[in-house]
């Protein structure tokens, strides 16, 4: 490994919001310090009551507990936060279920480092279609789903993107600083992308492999995915002439 | 066309309309200074904050202005074009309802991003405070 790739593994924060990942985190942790034994690792636990705590703990991860469930955003601008007041140069999130393997990390973190980018986004999806060993495969409607909102973000911003709610994301000291002011507490992935454009920051997709979710609920299907679409219109039809001031 | 020209003048004059009664003034009245005094009492045992109650004082002026004065609500009634001052006094209840509802909503989307804001602070302040005492047990070890 290079040596200047190790300094910067060092100013890295690596967070992952958790809730109730008990059964599947221990292991995306230990991937994680296997591939970037440098970086610090961070679990956001949003109200888990399962054992995701202890379990991140052992696992030697540092862990901010929330008191209670919010949403990922919350949990996701937490870890902004923790990076901000540390002074970490870079970041990366990435699920605690499994789904985005740590060893796509160095395939997100590497712009950001190189400085060809501000903020990336792990895309399930290349321009031509599935990333190529990707196992997953999620349900036809969850994917013309997808590719409608990234199409709506592609039309309206006039940048190219594949996958707008990936949750698998890394950035700069850029990202950190906007993301800790504004966030939304809960589906808040599409809009941060639009604020970050908004503020002319730098935003790439890159196509990594993701898995098949193992154990847990996800986000999106433990809560009406009705909601999930309603909001993400409204957050697109919006989210452009935002103000930017919070 | 002449119906718009003659906008706001009575579009049902013909009709014979339906005002208020003597006794649902008399009830608005009385429930109005009801309504006064129970604000000023949860104020006085501070289980009401005085930035809250503005509105409900307009509620309750309103109310008693509303039994006092029924001519207010037979002109807002013919402003409405609504023939029973009955309808024009529910009409302007519901709305003044929404509009309170709607406050509500404000008021909550406020809080909703302030209790985000306090429960991440409170999470990474027990993260530092958790680190700083292992941080100083270490220390501990080695001297």
């Amino acid at each position: 490994m290079l040596a200047s790739s190790r300094d910067q593994q060092s100013q890295t924060l690596i967070f992952l919001p958790a809730w109730n990942e008990g059964e599947s985190i221990t292991t995306v942790i230990a991937d994680v310090q296997a591939e970037l034994p440098e970086a610090t690792i961070l679990v956001v636990d949003d109200g888990s009551h399962d054992d995701t705590v202890d379990a991140a703990r052992q696992a030697g991860a540092e862990v901010a507990v929330l008191p209670f469930h919010i949403g990922l955003g919350a949990a996701l601008q937490t870890g902004y936060r923790y990076a901000q007041e540390n002074g970490f140069k870079y970041f990366a999130h990435l699920d605690s279920d499994g789904q985005h393997p740590p060893n796509q990390l160095m395939r997100i973190l590497e712009p950001t480092w190189t400085n060809s980018a501000d903020l990336v986004l792990g895309s399930r999806f290349t321009q031509e279609g599935d990333t190529p060993g990707s196992e997953f495969r999620s349900s036809p409607l969850r994917r013309v789903w997808i590719h409608i909102l990234a199409r709506l973000v592609t039309g309206i911003h006039g940048q190219r993107f594949t996958d707008i709610t990936s949750g698998f994301r890394a950035g700069n000291h850029r990202a950190i600083d906007l993301f800790t002011q504004i966030y939304q507490p809960d589906f808040g992935e599409i809009e941060a992308v639009q604020t970050a454009l908004a503020r002319r920051l730098r935003v790439k997709e890159v196509p990594v492999v993701m898995l098949r979710r193992e154990l847990g609920e996800s986000y999106l299907t433990a809560l009406p995915s009705i909601r999930f679409m309603f909001k993400a219109f409204l957050n697109l039809m919006v989210g452009r002439f935002r103000g930017t001031a919070h | 066309l002449t119906t718009l020209l003659s906008w706001g003048t009575p579009l049902l004059a013909a009709e014979a309309k339906v005002n208020l009664t003597t006794r649902s003034r008399i009830i608005a009245a009385v429930a109005a200074i009801f309504f006064f005094v129970l604000v000023l009492d949860l104020i006085r045992r501070r289980k009401l904050q005085e930035r809250y109650t503005v509105v409900w004082f307009i509620l309750a002026v309103g109310l008693l202005a509303g039994g006092v004065f029924p001519q207010l609500l037979e002109t807002l009634a013919n402003i409405l074009g609504v023939r029973d001052t009955n309808a024009a006094l529910f009409a302007l209840l519901l709305l003044l309802l929404l509009a309170l509802a709607f406050e509500s909503t404000i008021t909550a989307s406020r809080q909703g991003e302030q209790i985000t804001r306090l429960a991440q602070e409170n999470a990474l302040l027990k993260l530092r405070e958790a680190d700083r005492k292992t941080g100083a047990a270490a220390e501990d070890d080695e001297s």
